[in-house]
């Protein structure tokens, strides 16, 4: 009894003692809690988990609108692709036997892909989708795509006649003075991928080691590429019209040329944005509205006529001037879960190609 | 509970959050399809690229190191030993650089000596010298020189502790035979010797496993081989089986400290302020010796910091940066405090274990602790996922609890082996005295031990909250949705955001980073006492 009423008296001196740091302890824990299952204070009904590789600066202010127009909280988690740390691919693909994230925002139509191979997305038809051509969306509904770039060729003010075609890589007139960005990353893999679908595996090598011959030299990213291009360090690179406008726009000396527009040409690779419906989605209702807000002609024209100059889809979406509308421009006609399944087979060879 | 009861709890507790991770990632690799499979780990290290890729962490790391020890050591000895002036502020100022993210001194001497930079803004001669040395900044010249800065501090600190160690009486007989100089190379380094060559290991190991510099400054190293599985591979099989070598290689290393400093580098019984030996004095080579310390100074710790302040331009853009990363902000606060008091819990009773025994395996435990301090943030994320994602355990995965695990999981190291360094200056016989008196352990613990430790605590709580709030690695694996904190931010924005935007986050960061560190080191007798 006289050991039960000492612990008992020890455990209130302790408590006493202590009270603040247990108390600041325990707040801290609960409230870490309480704001990690209400997202902030967010009703969990009326919001909506969405992962994005489109880079935050541009995608952000879309979801915030979002979220305003509809009433609906937006939680995020943003890629980091220009860094090639793990980011919201990856999660997605990890958590996919208990997925957290209703919305998958792809930048690129092949990672969108590869989650349709992974069974981590399901089918679902946007009415804003009608209008979108077929080659940019999933004939079975798991992805739509939107607000594209293009793969373009930037070229500096001071080359007098500058190239039209990606073959150009090859031309010795070029020889040394051409970049293209790491090929084992992002949309130049994809590109890459295409045209391995498109003129069969053996043309595609040969090109890739022609272009190794005429000495071009590999830079990190798109706009790296870019920025070499435009400090006159090299005379031309294959990058994404975003890259390419952002530079324009900040008065670089550069110009943008869409490839391979001719008759017998391929035409030019076109990357879409991709709206995925998660399988499993906590809150699929909500998803399917953000889903249907991102495919609208209004986000088109808010991506077409920010930094990152994307080409809106939907025909008769006001555009700025440095852009082509979409239906003025040869594109590349690709079957996307093609070029998917083929950036896997590829990867030895880039990685080979990348030590010669 | 009896003590042992209670110190094992608080271990399993730590295993379940640190090692069963990457014990599940590790057998992970090795099963396919439910059967027992070596396929990710046959390519490793065959190819040509993979062993280049190997040369070039090796390269970095040693460069590293051999810089670090070079101008660190005698920079100890300068601040440690002599009548320098300025010695505390230099000491504040050359640690700086350790206590933020990395990646944020490599893009503030981008901001400087980029294309775009600074000086190409410049003109005339600046334009020229950013010419010549962007090409510089960016490969193995420009890596070695920015990881150097922020290791700099590690062996400039050992040198000092150990320094202190040394018995007094013993330079002072020397001192009856021999000038400075003598008793410097013949008594005191080869006395010192194992927090040198501790300090050498540690900063080895951490150069070795960076990412986020060599990354961002486009030097390859092999980090980037299990970086590229995940990125663009999505195989997370390849990817723990390609972070193997990094992990064999900080084993080799832990085994080495085992063999030969543990006990050296453990037991530091640092000398009264009242024994030791006057500082030497510099005489006429003190003016010459401070402007040299001092131009180190200026270009590793204040010329990143002035571009990065020049970069961010005036009060509008922090008025942004603050409107757009408040709640970055705020939750990045809130989970390094979290973060460090459990590091402290945590820490205290694992350095207890380890520095008393009462669990016998403490020095598995300890290497433990260090191996997952090692690791790659990246490797202890997934695994955090692949545990912890289950609709049973979204309590926890759900919510930013799942960022703390990861703090626990990767840091605990550094609040254990404060608590020991600390421990072991305080006499057995406080605890055994009360132990005869009749009080039960938690008593003790609560109030003798941890009283007396209470500076030890404090400055484990500082550094576990320091190294919280730098994390990226492990929290941009595994923040909720919404709940991204200021680091992860600032490297989402780093896509096409705004360079001014991102010089502004840097600073704001930097400043929560050093605020209760400078609060700390500012208030006498909160960390800093007799021997501290």
């Amino acid at each position: 009894m006289n050991r039960t009423i000492s612990a008992l008296g020890f455990g209130l001196k302790f408590l006493v003692a202590h009270i603040g740091v247990v108390a600041g302890f325990g707040l801290m824990l609960q409230g870490m809690v309480i704001s990690g299952c209400s997202g902030g204070g967010g009703n969990e009904a009326g919001s909506v988990t969405v992962y994005v590789s489109e880079d935050q600066v541009f995608s952000e202010p879309i979801l915030n609108d979002f979220a305003k127009e509809t009433g609906i909280l937006v939680k995020a988690v943003y890629d980091t692709e220009e860094a090639k740390s793990t980011g919201a691919m990856n999660r997605l693909i990890a958590e996919k036997n208990n997925p957290r994230a209703d919305v998958y925002w792809a930048n690129e139509p092949i990672r969108a892909e590869v989650l349709k191979q992974k069974g981590i997305s399901a089918s679902y038809i946007s009415p804003n989708s009608v209008d979108i051509p077929a080659v940019f969306k999933d004939k079975d509904g798991f992805w739509t795509g939107f607000s594209a770039r293009a793969r373009v060729i930037v070229v500096n003010y001071g080359v007098k006649e500058p190239p039209e075609s990606i073959l150009a890589y090859t031309d010795s007139r070029w020889k040394g003075r051409s970049v293209i960005a790491n090929p084992l990353f992002g949309t130049t893999t994809s590109e890459i991928a295409a045209l391995f679908t498109i003129w069969g595996d053996e043309k595609a090598e040969n090109f890739m080691k022609a272009m190794k011959e005429n000495e071009v030299a590999l830079s990190t990213n798109n706009g790296e590429s870019t920025d070499f291009v435009a400090s006159g360090r090299y005379d031309f690179s294959l990058v994404d019209s975003d890259d390419a406008v952002n530079r324009m726009r900040q008065g670089k000396p550069v110009r943008m040329i869409y490839p391979d527009q001719g008759e017998n040409e391929t035409g030019c690779f076109i990357v879409p944005n991709a709206a995925v419906l998660i399988k499993g989605a906590p809150h699929p209702d909500a998803a399917k509205k953000l889903i249907d807000y991102l495919l609208s002609g209004e986000t088109e024209r808010k991506l077409a006529f920010a930094d990152c100059a994307q080409i809106p889809l939907h025909s008769g979406v006001g555009i700025p001037p440095e852009l082509k509308p979409i239906d003025e421009l040869k594109v590349m006609q690709v079957d996307y879960a093609e070029v998917a399944s083929k950036l896997v087979k590829i990867q030895p060879f880039l990685k080979a190609w990348m030590e010669l | 509970m009896t003590r042992r009861n209670f110190l094992l709890f608080i271990v399993v507790l730590f295993l379940v959050a640190g090692l069963l991770p990457v014990i599940s990632m590790l057998v992970k690799s090795i099963i396919a399809d439910g059967v027992f499979s070596l396929e990710s780990y046959e390519g490793l290290l065959s190819s040509k690229r993979q062993w280049m890729l190997m040369g070039h962490s090796f390269l970095l790391s040693t460069l590293v190191t051999t810089l670090s020890m070079a101008v660190g050591v005698p920079l100890g000895i300068l601040f440690e030993k002599t009548d320098l002036p300025f010695r505390r502020l230099f000491i504040l100022l050359f640690v700086i650089p350790l206590l933020i993210p990395p990646y944020i001194i490599a893009v503030s001497w981008f901001y400087l000596l980029g294309g775009d930079g600074i000086l190409a803004h410049a003109g005339g001669t600046g334009l020229l010298i950013s010419g010549i040395v962007s090409r510089l900044l960016f490969g193995l010249p420009g890596c070695t020189f920015v990881l150097f800065s922020i290791y700099l501090s590690i062996p400039m600190l050992l040198t000092m502790i150990f320094l202190r160690t040394v018995n007094p009486r013993l330079e002072e007989a020397a001192r009856l035979v021999s000038g400075v100089r003598g008793v410097m190379k013949g008594i005191t380094l080869p006395l010192v010797m194992p927090g040198l060559l501790l300090s050498a290991m540690l900063v080895f190991l951490l150069s070795f496993g960076e990412f986020s510099v060599p990354n961002f400054l486009r030097y390859d190293v092999f980090p980037v081989e299990s970086f590229t599985q995940f990125s663009a591979f999505y195989d997370f099989r390849a990817a723990t089986a390609a972070s193997v070598p990094l992990v064999g290689v900080t084993l080799i290393l832990l085994l080495a400290e085992a063999a030969f400093l543990r006990e050296r580098t453990y037991q530091l019984n640092p000398t009264p302020e009242d024994e030791m030996l006057p500082p030497i004095r510099l005489k006429k080579k003190r003016n010459l010796i401070l402007i040299l310390v001092s131009m180190i100074c200026f270009v590793v710790v204040i010329v990143p910091f002035i571009a990065l302040l020049t970069r961010a331009g005036g009060p509008d853009t922090y008025v942004e940066a603050i409107g757009r990363a408040r709640g970055s902000l705020l939750r990045s606060l809130l989970y390094a405090s979290a973060g460090a008091t459990i590091l402290t819990f945590f820490g205290f009773f694992i350095g207890y274990s380890i520095e008393t025994g009462a669990l016998s395996l403490r020095w598995s435990l300890d290497s433990v602790t260090v191996f997952l301090f090692a690791l790659p943030g990246t490797v202890i994320g997934i695994g955090l996922i692949s545990l912890w994602n289950t609709p049973w355990t979204n309590f926890i995965y759900s919510t930013p609890l799942i960022v703390i695990v990861g703090y626990l999981a990767k840091y605990t190291a550094l609040t254990s082996r404060i608590t020991v360094a600390q421990l072991g200056r305080i006499p057995q016989s406080m605890e055994e005295a009360a132990r005869v008196a009749g009080a039960g352990w938690f008593r003790r613990m609560i109030f003798i031990m941890i009283p007396m430790a209470r500076r030890g605590l404090i400055a484990g709580w500082l550094v576990g909250y320091i190294f919280s709030l730098r994390d990226t690695g492990i929290t941009m694996l595994v923040y909720p949705a919404g709940h991204e904190t200021l680091p992860v931010r600032i490297f989402t924005l780093m896509a096409n955001g705004a360079p001014e935007l991102i010089a502004a986050l840097c600073m704001i960061m930097v400043t929560a980073t050093l605020l209760p560190v400078g609060f700390a080191w500012f208030i006498p007798g909160l960390v800093r006492g007799r021997g501290t």
